[in-house]
């Protein structure tokens, strides 16, 4: 193209262009210093608050140099074990989000007003999850640019791991742009692209489900069970996150408003975790009735690990106990309960990858002096637990730098 | 894309070699869990697509000398490829020989001759050149004495210089110097591994036979583990065979073996009880006539007598069964069914049979009972077979006045006949451990005070090692010729380091057998560092010691000294040089390995066999029309009908040609003339103790492979093998650390609980636990059973009997 | 082009394991117990000293199965594994972005980390060494003293393991999966 002629697609690429500058320049930000980001009310507990981001981010920062001098061997994946807590904790944010995205959805795309309020919220949260669980699983794949090259130039369509990444990526898109419209408060437009955001999420989240699902090597996890498992254990996970988020933002002292939209999502996650209790049951009943080799013994396996039962008791026992106590009037106390539950979430994804891989593919002994292998065991090295925790830190720093620069409240 | 680490650079000195070594403690240890695995260096190197070169070679990594094909590329080895041309190996390499390419590349190889500046036995040597190696054998240093004041102070005895070898392509070479050198004591593995059985099919069948195990149909396999204990062809044509396609395979062992895993029945036999299996087969076979009568008839002797030994004894089936654990109905079903094949039908001889003291009436017995089937000089049975003649080439043994014979502690016998106080007959090799302990008894008629090793590590291969350490600690001069810092190299004052078998060309060598060929080993390198094959080594030794050594035999030798003086017309410099011909030392070793190879395959198989020697490391004549590739996996080597299945005519090779039943000698010498049993062979174990039983594994070879870190890969270390039952009642768990003792010693070692073992026995692989600090992996790396096991010897011909020893166990 | 496949003779095999360190050392594969190619199971014997169960005391010889519907390959988000023109499965170390879903997905435990290119490696019937070379055999078919296997062209009717698959019966490790594997075991 030469510097005379200067087309009408030019000039309409032009102005377009220049819309996309305005679009940017005009989304609502506050202007924050250095100086506003360490300014909060400095409590005992806030400090703590702050003392351990910032250690999580240390060891973020100390975990990823680790990986990058030694790789994989900083990790004690092995050939028997190859997915190990970065896999867990990825999965841990990836269902954080998708499960505040349709917490988010319930007021902005579904119209329930009582829940509008923590739409901003939650919708920032789900973003700030995802990108957490970008950051943990960049260090998990050994080689993320050849993955987006290669993802691109030869895509795997057969893979379900393919689709979910690719999924997630237009989702965290639509994520975006629907908070933008948020902040803008154009409620239509975000409501498209919530839509959108959330339809996809939940095809992104199934397909991870179906990456353990479609595992026909692993009669544990093979078979219908977790793509739709892990999009009620999403929302579960969703709800426990907003009680935690408004906790947070109130202080403990909530609303009415509040209050009621808080009552409501504890019903809400009453009903989900008596369904969930369910499917949990059922599924072991299936799995140990029968007997079926590698799946029976690996159920009865998994039965007697502490790992299931911490996350029984933390994330569905204790949470129904409390909500049917009062029908969910318990805010305060769910606030803590829910940061068990998340906790209880933790070990729900760390065994559902650990589990998985429990019961050896090769069952023979191949070196002269060993065992016969029976159960693959696996214990974190240092280096994911580092990288894990920042993880953590970074969810938490990116959230609390939301806070300031953007409002979050409903704007009403 | 490939960041290997080449060869090359690997073994560019010690800070590679450090990284290999120790390199897996700090951060990796802390922040990542695989522990050990972590800091060892990848050194395979993935075969290329371009220019290479094959060299036809013979593998050293054990006995067998299989044909391999080294690949080179860019001057480093990158495969070692079986030689589908050599009718011993059929185109097989195992373990140990695909990892002969690790031994080559081993970091902790010797890499220059070395002299003593420590304490003996320290390990603390000083890098030295040949030259000063060689001055330091000669003239000693302030640490040790030289040859030549050993020599001048024995007065010229060339005995007071003990030799000794393992069994090598090379020994050949090493012990041409040792005929040249004049002395008479000489020791190799023979004592420690197959003495009694050569000898007692020896006297028997007049030779150690073959098993022709490709078309035997009924195979007795007791005491010999040919799935582990490799030997070629042997293994290779069982195990096609057996599982129900054309050969049935018997397996007597104590111990549940990979053969056992691959027989039809496993018997479990009470150790050293043997003989009474054999001896009730043989009750059975003649009690109910089965054995070929005409066979005994015409080739057989003494016959008669063995038959009422037998009857008379009463050695029944049901007795045996008391004896060795098998009950008898399994024995009167063996031997009718061995009968019924014969005879295509071997009682197979084994290989290391130093045992337990009856060792030699069993191999007597187990001949017998092959020659009453009729299976000798047989297609199917035990054969000869046939050897190809190679001319013989030039040697040296000058006799030395002064010389004194055999260290053995005189007895007279019977009229004219000495022997070791120690066992009844002498045999060529001796008695390793009779030597051993008479040297610290001081019951040697004369001063031996020095010894020459070559590729023979007496610190881990024979029983009592405490004692061989003080026996080295008291000799003043100890020449060492290893690859590797051994144990026994650790003992020596000067270390002479040969190259690896890849790099040298060693003496060519015929092996007989149905298919005989010839086989040479060929050069694939040029040695790396400061290396030399054992044949240059003597010559460069030779040159330096020759002369000095003659000035001191014209002081001492008074037959040296009635030639010098007998002129003859010529001048007496001239008289001197003549004379010194014969005992010029380095006279064997002026040739070059290449040549004396074709000195002794031109004269017969010509030219193209030299050649085809050289580039393709085998011959036999007519390989070219006979050898034909069948399929991917069968070779054809010799036709059927030019196979030597029969080259006696179907007799043993005594010299009656008959089975020899009845020797009537050995009774002069206390030993039965025919096999029987007597009270003191029972198995018995006290009470909380445990018989030792030792032996082979398929990826390591003896003690020559613990450091070789390919196949540590594939075994870690050795563990001891406990009944299951009798460890749970112990408490003894899978891994646990477990102190092994005897009267003699003491070692650890892991527990390897078990069903596939007695409850009064135990077991552990041979070869590890190397106390030499300069072993990187080996370095006391499981346990080492000759420090426990007793030094009992065989009373016939000295052998070592390895399974008597009981020990006691202990968790630690 | 050709359809590799390998017919295992493997009551033969006497647990020697040549063919492990001829696969090592052939393909440049690294050490270290856990980085094979290649492997032979066993079993502890059945039974109590000394009525032991011969039978349960087989050797099994495996690696990669090359399955014709190979789980690591639709697994594989980049393609990296792929079916090469002669039907092998092998993983094309420039795509692989390492994140593991093929070892999880393998119902054979075929694949394995090589610490060098920090990518997926695993048995590929020798093809970029020898048989890129020309030669017929894989290194641990040729090694074996026993020759347990034979490698060869499944789309030849008169290959060696053509021969062997029709006159022979046979069976395929986890058929059940429906991965449909070219290992072939001879009974
Ligand atoms: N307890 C017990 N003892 C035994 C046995 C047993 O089963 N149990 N087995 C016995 C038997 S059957 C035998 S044959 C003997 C074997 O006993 P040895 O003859 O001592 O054989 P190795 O133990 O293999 O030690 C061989 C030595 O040669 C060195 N070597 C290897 N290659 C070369 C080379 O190319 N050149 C040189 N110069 N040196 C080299 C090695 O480094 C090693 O030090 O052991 C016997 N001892
Ligand atoms: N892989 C490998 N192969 C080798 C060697 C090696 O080091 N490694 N070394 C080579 C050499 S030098 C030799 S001499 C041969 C040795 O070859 P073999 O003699 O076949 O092997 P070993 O393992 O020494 O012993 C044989 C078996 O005898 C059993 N046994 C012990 N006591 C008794 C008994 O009283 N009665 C019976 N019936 N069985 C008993 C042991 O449990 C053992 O399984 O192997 C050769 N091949
Ligand atoms: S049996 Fe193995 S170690 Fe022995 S010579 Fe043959 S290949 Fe080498
Ligand atoms: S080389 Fe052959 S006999 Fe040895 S372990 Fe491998 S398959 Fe079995
Ligand atoms: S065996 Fe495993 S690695 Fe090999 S093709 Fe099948 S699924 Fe893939
Ligand atoms: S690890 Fe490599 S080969 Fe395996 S699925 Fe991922 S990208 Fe494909
Ligand atoms: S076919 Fe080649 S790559 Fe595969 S296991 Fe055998 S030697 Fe290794
Ligand atoms: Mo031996």
């Amino acid at each position: 193209m030469s510097e005379t002629t200067i087309t009408a697609d030019a000039v309409q690429e032009q102005s377009f262009i220049a819309k996309a500058k305005e679009f940017v320049f005009t989304i609502p930000v506050n202007k924050v210093s250095i100086k506003d980001l360490v300014d909060f009310e400095k409590t005992p507990r806030n400090n703590f608050i702050a003392v351990l981001t910032l250690a999580f981010i240390a060891m973020f920062v100390v975990g990823v140099a680790i990986y990058l001098s030694q790789g994989h061997h900083a990790y004690n994946v092995t050939r028997e074990h190859p997915w190990g807590l970065l896999i867990a904790v990825y999965i841990f944010f990836v269902v954080s989000s998708t499960g505040l995205c349709i917490v988010g959805s319930l007021g902005d795309v579904f119209g329930f007003k009582d829940y509008e309020l923590i739409a901003k919220r939650a919708i920032f949260g789900s973003i700030v999850t995802i990108l957490a669980g970008f950051a943990v699983i960049a260090f998990e794949i050994g080689h993320p640019v050849t993955m987006m090259i290669y993802n691109v130039l030869s895509p795997g369509l057969t893979s379900a791991i393919w689709w979910m990444g690719t999924l997630y990526g237009i989702y965290l898109t639509f994520m975006i742009i629907e908070f933008v419209f948020l902040l803008k408060n154009d409620m239509k437009m975000a409501k498209i692209f919530g839509l959108s955001g959330l339809l996809v999420g939940l095809a992104a989240h199934s397909n991870l489900g179906s990456v353990f699902g479609f595992l026909n090597a692993r009669p544990i996890s093979n078979g219908v069970f977790y793509p739709t498992y892990f999009i009620l254990t999403a929302f579960i996970t969703g709800i426990f996150i907003a009680f935690i988020i408004m906790g947070i933002r109130y202080k403990n002292v909530f609303p009415e408003a509040v209050k009621t939209m808080l009552t409501g999502l504890a019903k809400i996650q009453a009903l989900l975790i008596s369904i969930l209790i369910f499917f949990v049951t059922w599924k072991m009943l299936t799995d140990i009735y029968g007997g079926m080799p590698n799946r029976a013994d690996v159920a009865l396996h998994i039965l007697g690990s502490w790992t299931f039962w911490a996350e029984v008791i933390l994330a569905m026992v204790i949470p129904l106990i409390v909500i049917l106590k009062d029908f969910g009037k318990s805010h305060v106390l769910l606030v803590w309960v829910s940061l068990a539950g998340m906790v209880g979430i933790f070990f729900m994804r760390y065994n559902l990858v650990h589990d998985t891989q429990l019961k050896p593919l090769q069952m023979m002994k191949i070196r002269e002096y060993q065992l016969a292998p029976e159960w693959i065991h696996y214990f974190p090295s240092a280096t994911e637990i580092m990288i894990s925790l920042g993880g953590v830190g970074l969810c938490i720093a990116m959230y609390y730098v939301g806070t300031k620069v953007f409002n979050l409240d409903a704007d009403h | 894309m490939q960041v290997e680490v080449s060869r090359r650079r690997f073994l560019q000195g010690s800070v590679a070699m450090s990284v290999v070594g120790g390199a897996s403690v700090g951060v990796t240890n802390l922040l990542a869990g695989h522990g050990e695995e972590k800091g060892e260096l990848s050194v395979t190197t993935k075969t290329g697509t371009s220019k290479a070169t094959e060299v036809a070679t013979l593998c050293e990594m054990c006995v067998n000398k299989c044909a391999a094909l080294a690949r080179v590329e860019d001057g480093i080895v990158t495969k070692l490829n079986p030689n589908p041309l050599f009718p011993k190996s059929k185109n097989m390499l195992c373990p140990r020989g695909n990892a002969g390419i690790q031994a080559l590349y081993d970091p902790d190889r010797l890499k220059s001759p070395m002299i003593r500046v420590g304490e003996k036995g320290e390990g603390k040597f000083k890098k030295v050149s040949w030259a000063e190696a060689y001055d330091a054998i000669l003239n000693g240093t302030d640490k040790f004495p030289g040859m030549g004041k050993i020599l001048e102070e024995e007065q010229d005895n060339r005995s007071s210089f003990l030799f000794c070898a393992g069994e090598g392509m090379a020994e050949h070479t090493f012990k041409t110097f040792y005929s040249a050198f004049g002395s008479s004591n000489w020791l190799n593995h023979a004592s420690l591994c197959l003495q009694t059985v050569v000898s007692g099919y020896g006297v028997t069948l007049g030779g150690y036979p073959e098993s022709d195990l490709e078309n035997a149909e009924y195979i007795i396999m007791a005491g010999a583990n040919r799935a582990e204990a490799i030997v070629t062809p042997d293994t290779m044509d069982i195990f096609k065979r057996t599982k129900g396609r054309g050969a049935k395979l018997i397996c007597i062992d104590p111990r549940f073996t990979n053969t056992a895993a691959k027989a039809d029945k496993w018997l479990a036999i009470n150790p050293g009880t043997d003989l009474a299996f054999v001896l009730a087969l043989t009750f059975v076979v003649i009690k109910e006539e089965l054995y070929n009568k005409e066979y005994v008839a015409k080739h057989v002797n003494g016959f008669d007598k063995y038959k009422i030994n037998i009857l008379d004894n009463n050695y029944t089936p049901e007795w045996a069964e008391k004896i060795t654990g098998i009950q008898a109905k399994d024995i009167y079903q063996i031997a009718r069914d061995f009968m019924a094949h014969a005879p295509k039908a071997i009682y197979y001889p084994g290989r290391r049979s130093t045992f337990s003291n009856n060792d030699f009436q069993l191999r007597r017995a187990m001949a017998i009972f092959q020659g009453l089937s009729g299976g000798i000089d047989t297609k199917g049975g035990l054969v000869f077979g046939s050897k190809l003649k190679l001319d013989p080439h030039e040697g040296l043994e000058p006799i030395y006045e002064r010389a004194k014979a055999r260290a053995v502690n005189k007895v007279e016998r019977t009229k004219g006949q000495v022997g070791y106080s120690d066992c009844a007959v002498v045999s060529g090799g001796g008695s390793w451990v009779g030597w051993r302990n008479r040297y610290l008894e001081n019951k040697m008629p004369y001063k031996v005070r020095g010894m020459f090793i070559y590729k023979h590590n007496p610190m881990m291969n024979m029983p009592n090692s405490a004692k061989t350490a003080q026996m080295f600690k008291r000799m003043d001069l100890v020449v060492a010729i290893d690859t590797m810092p051994s144990d026994s190299v650790m003992y020596a004052d000067v270390v002479l380091p040969e190259c690896h078998y890849l790099e040298r060309t060693d003496p060519v060598k015929t092996f007989g057998g149905i298919e005989p060929s010839i086989a040479q080993r060929n050069k694939v390198l040029e040695p790396m560092f400061d290396t030399k094959p054992v044949i240059e080594i003597m010559g460069g030794l030779t040159q330096k010691i020759s002369k000095p050594l003659f000035d001191i035999s014209k002081k001492y030798d008074a037959d040296i000294r009635d030639e010098l003086a007998n002129l003859n017309g010529k001048t007496a410099k001239e008289r001197e040089a003549e004379v010194y011909e014969e005992f010029n030392l380095h006279k064997p070793f002026e040739h070059s390995q290449e040549y004396i190879n074709q000195q002794m395959v031109q004269g017969t198989y010509g030219k193209d066999a030299v050649k085809s020697l050289r580039d393709n490391g085998v011959f036999y004549p007519d390989m070219d029309k006979y050898f034909k590739k069948l399929s991917g996996n069968e070779h054809q080597y010799y036709p059927e009908k030019h196979k030597s299945y029969t080259v006696n005519g179907g007799r043993a090779k005594t010299n009656t040609n008959k089975v020899e039943c009845y020797l009537p000698n050995l009774t002069k010498k206390g030993v039965d003339s025919m096999p029987m049993w007597h009270e003191q062979y029972l198995f018995t174990v006290p009470e909380g103790k445990f018989r030792l039983l030792t032996g082979r594994h398929a990826q390591f070879t003896q003690s020559g492979t613990a450091n070789n870190i390919m196949l540590r890969d594939l075994m870690h270390e050795n563990y001891i093998w406990i009944n299951r039952r009798v460890a749970k009642k112990r408490n003894i768990e899978f891994g646990d650390m477990i102190e092994v003792s005897s009267k003699v010693g003491k070692t650890t070692l892991r527990a390897y609980p078990t069903e596939k073992i007695g409850p009064n026995t135990v077991f552990f692989v041979h070869g590890f636990g190397e106390e030499s600090e300069a072993l990187t992996w080996a370095y006391k790396n499981g346990g080492n059973d000759n420090a426990v096991i007793e030094d009992i010897i065989e009373p016939v011909y000295g052998a070592s009997s390895m399974h008597e020893t009981n020990v006691e166990i202990r968790k630690v | 082009m050709a359809r590799y496949g390998m017919a295992l003779d493997y009551k033969n095999c006497i647990n020697c394991k040549a063919c492990e360190v001829a696969c090592k050392e052939e393909n440049g594969v690294l050490l270290g117990a856990d980085k094979h190619r290649i492997w032979v199971g066993a079993n502890d014997v059945d039974g109590e000293w000394p009525l032991l169960d011969i039978v349960s005391a087989t050797f099994m010889p495996s690696q990669c199965q090359h399955c014709d519907d190979a789980p690591c390959q639709s697994v594989c988000p980049t393609n990296a594994t792929y079916y090469d023109e002669n039907s092998v499965v092998r993983v094309d170390p420039d795509k692989c972005i390492l994140c593991s879903y093929c070892m999880n997905a393998c119902p054979y435990d075929a694949r394995y980390v090589d610490d060098r290119t920090m990518t997926v490696d695993k048995c590929n019937f020798c093809s970029d060494t020898r048989v890129a070379r020309g030669e017929t055999t894989t290194a641990c078919q040729n090694t074996c003293p026993t020759k347990v296997r034979t490698f060869g062209d499944l789309d030849d009717p008169e290959s060696e393991i053509s021969e062997l698959l029709r006159t022979r019966e046979h069976f395929s490790l986890k058929a059940h999966l429906g991965t449909k594997p070219k290992l072939y075991y001879l009974t």
